[in-house]
């Protein structure tokens, strides 16, 4: 008869077992590995980068080639407690930050002398229409605006950035990034009448 | 103003059905890694991929059988494929083989 073992293993987790040899797979540069890891990190960076790179989709490519560069040169140094999706998809948000950051600093310098929007005259969003419709006209609304308009919109309202960090980061003032909404918002308003 | 903050936060938050990647995307940026990588040392052998449990195309296949060394079984063998070429110019290539990776982006 055989004694029970006096020590009970758990059993890990085997979502984290699985990632756990997913990586060190690609690591020692499993090339059927390396398939199922670019697999999965394209499915979740694309959607986040391509929703955050309106208008300039043709640039989601270039910016995923580096974040999956990023993320495997890092992956020595993934450890397994953390969320494999998490830790990629934070990669991805400093590319991108990287990517608004420059872009921003580059416009703000060149319309510096630019007038200042009258707020008096901007129309309001009034219209109701379904959740569908909308995102279809919001997406649309940003593809017309010129990039720096829509990436600031973007940073300011669907990743939260204050202006206050925006302007850290861009290395602007405070109150030229507000200035710098304030036209993006106005634009944005005036073609979604016209969407 | 807090309307106004308001109301564009609600238009530009996130929502609706993320848009899958296209396959032929997940091809380029697959062919792209595994150049990376052959630039630090060759990949791992067939041999070894079959060992961890992968498996292995048909035309790999014919390489891991043949009477060479390990290092003859490390070379990307995509490179010389017209599945990769297919692959990364299409999102529904004809292309059917098992355990071949471009095939299999156009399953997930």
């Amino acid at each position: 008869m055989v004694s029970p073992s006096p020590i009970e293993f758990r059993e890990p987790d085997s979502a984290t077992n699985t990632e756990t040899r997913l990586i060190s797979d690609v690591l020692a540069k499993d090339r059927k590995a390396t398939a199922e890891f670019v697999s999965r990190c394209t499915d979740w960076i694309y959607p986040f980068v391509r929703r955050r790179l309106v208008p300039r989709t043709e640039l989601v490519e270039d910016l995923m080639q580096e974040i999956l560069l990023a993320a495997w040169q890092a992956l020595p140094g993934f450890r397994a407690e953390a969320d494999l999706r998490s830790w990629v998809l934070g990669i991805a948000r400093h590319k991108l930050e990287d990517y608004y950051r420059k872009r921003i600093r580059e416009y703000e310098l060149a319309e510096e002398s630019d007038p200042e929007v009258d707020l008096a005259v901007m129309p309001i969003l009034e219209q109701q229409i379904d959740s569908a419709a909308q995102q279809e006209q919001v997406q649309k609304t940003l593809s017309a605006l010129p990039e720096p308009y829509a990436l600031v919109l973007l940073w300011r309202y669907r990743d939260e950035k204050s202006a206050r960090e925006m302007a850290e980061l861009t290395g602007k003032t405070e109150k030229a990034i507000e200035r710098l909404l304030a036209r993006a918002r106005e634009n944005f308003r005036r073609r979604w009448k016209n969407a | 103003m807090p309307d106004m903050e308001r109301e564009f936060r609600s238009l530009l938050a996130e929502s609706g059905e993320a848009e899958p990647a296209p396959s032929s995307l997940k091809a380029r940026l697959y062919s792209m890694l595994v150049h990376k990588q052959q630039k630090s040392g060759p990949l791992a052998s067939l041999d070894a991929s079959l060992a961890a449990g992968h498996g292995i195309c048909v035309f790999e296949k014919l390489v891991q059988i043949s009477p060479v060394g390990e290092r003859a079984k490390s070379p990307f063998f995509c490179e010389v494929c017209h599945a990769r070429v297919l692959a990364e110019h299409f999102d529904h290539p004809p292309i059917f083989w098992d355990h071949c990776p471009y095939v299999k982006f156009q399953e997930s």
